[in-house]
């Protein structure tokens, strides 16, 4: 489909850009160029009337292998997912997507909440020389955001967590709690009076 | 041996004077020019004037307005609280703005926005059409390739380019 010729001051002209460079993916094809008039191919991804090309990164990442073992697997009571940023806006976008991924995965999820913000605040002289009434304060702002899941066996929460943090955005930060289960071992089972009766009644 | 170094700096200085001086004629008046440290209520602030210079959105917000109008320009996790590493994410930000001025020199539409993304690290500008796009994709795979190799990390360039410059007010 060939969309009018464009008669303007923007010009367009048709590159072939796939053979080229190698690492990025597919792109817009279309650029302007000047004193060159051509009839511009519509990509599907742009449908712009007015052409700038513009590169995107595509971040590739390598299949899985599916390993298969007879050991049982961890039981974790919670794990407890802390993330970190400067923006409430992101966290808040980001919890969407957490709740959004478990309850689809199937996974029982606790308390979502927000624990209160840390406000780290500097103070310091506004001029180079004297004047030290005049300050100027400087602040960094953490808001956090605690999602809980509970009653995870290790798989899924490793390839819930393999998840999640692949699709982190960029200026956060998580911290990841895990609970695990453990069996009690045997010797601390039964107590130990039932086997070795207490027989020092006689011992004044 | 004083004397000959302060010779030698004199005259080092004088050939930066010259080197730097557009007009030859202004060889004249040779000044020695110093800035202070940026004053905290100058910082970032473009102030008003008459009317006819033209200002983008990031340079029109002052930087009390970041995270209320305005956002970040370098993203990344080291300046939360409990992380390291702040003061080297800031070394490589200035470093690679600075590339990004110098190897699209006089392209650059807006600030070069910087966001770290686990290992990788993309960057983004917006770029005027000033070259053929063909020299523009060298220009992008270069960077990114030499970056990478001096990083040791994945770096990925996002480029979009623009007709002219998206002002948003004139000061």
């Amino acid at each position: 489909m060939a969309a009018p010729l464009v008669v303007r001051r923007e010009l367009f002209s048709l590159v072939n850009i796939l053979g080229g460079i190698s690492q990025l993916g597919p792109r817009g094809l279309g650029a302007c160029s000047n004193h060159r008039k051509c009839s511009q191919t519509r990509f599907e991804l742009l449908q712009r009337p007015n052409t700038f090309f513009h590169t995107a990164a595509y971040l590739s990442s390598t299949p899985f292998t599916i390993t298969v073992t007879d050991e049982p697997d961890t039981l974790f009571q919670k794990v407890v997912v802390l993330v970190k940023a400067h923006d409430r806006a992101v966290l808040d976008s980001y919890e969407f997507f957490a709740t959004m991924a478990a309850k689809e995965l199937g996974i029982t999820m606790g308390k979502v909440f927000e624990p209160p913000k840390d406000i780290e605040r500097l103070t310091l002289l506004k001029s180079v020389h004297i004047y030290k009434k005049h300050r100027v304060q400087y602040e960094m702002r953490t808001h956090y955001r605690s999602i809980e899941l509970l009653h995870v066996t290790g798989c899924t929460a490793q390839v819930y967590l393999e998840y999640i943090q692949r699709n982190l955005p960029e200026g956060v930060a998580m911290e990841v709690t895990k609970t695990a289960m453990e069996k009690i071992p045997d010797h601390i089972l039964e107590p130990m009076w039932k086997d070795h009766p207490i027989d020092d009644k006689s011992s004044k | 041996m004083a004397a000959s170094l302060s010779f030698t700096g004199s005259a080092r200085l004088l050939t930066a004077l010259a080197r730097s001086s557009a007009l030859y004629n202004s060889f004249e008046s040779r000044s020695f020019h110093a800035t202070a440290v940026c004053c905290k209520n100058r910082a970032a602030r473009i102030r008003i004037g008459k009317g006819d210079k033209p200002l983008t959105y990031e340079q029109a917000l002052h930087p009390h307005q970041i995270a209320h109008r305005k956002g970040w320009l370098s993203q990344h996790a080291s300046n939360l609280k409990g992380e390291q590493g702040a003061a080297e994410r800031t070394v490589e930000d200035v470093f690679i703005r600075r590339f990004m001025f110098g190897t699209f020199h006089g392209c650059l539409a807006n600030e070069v926005v910087i966001k770290r993304r686990g290992n990788v690290l993309v960057v983004c500008a917006l770029m005027l059409q000033k070259m053929p796009p063909q020299k523009f994709y060298f220009f992008i795979g270069y960077s990114e390739s030499l970056l990478s190799h001096f990083y040791k990390c994945p770096v990925k360039l996002e480029i979009q380019t623009l007709q002219e410059k998206a002002v948003y007010k004139y000061v």
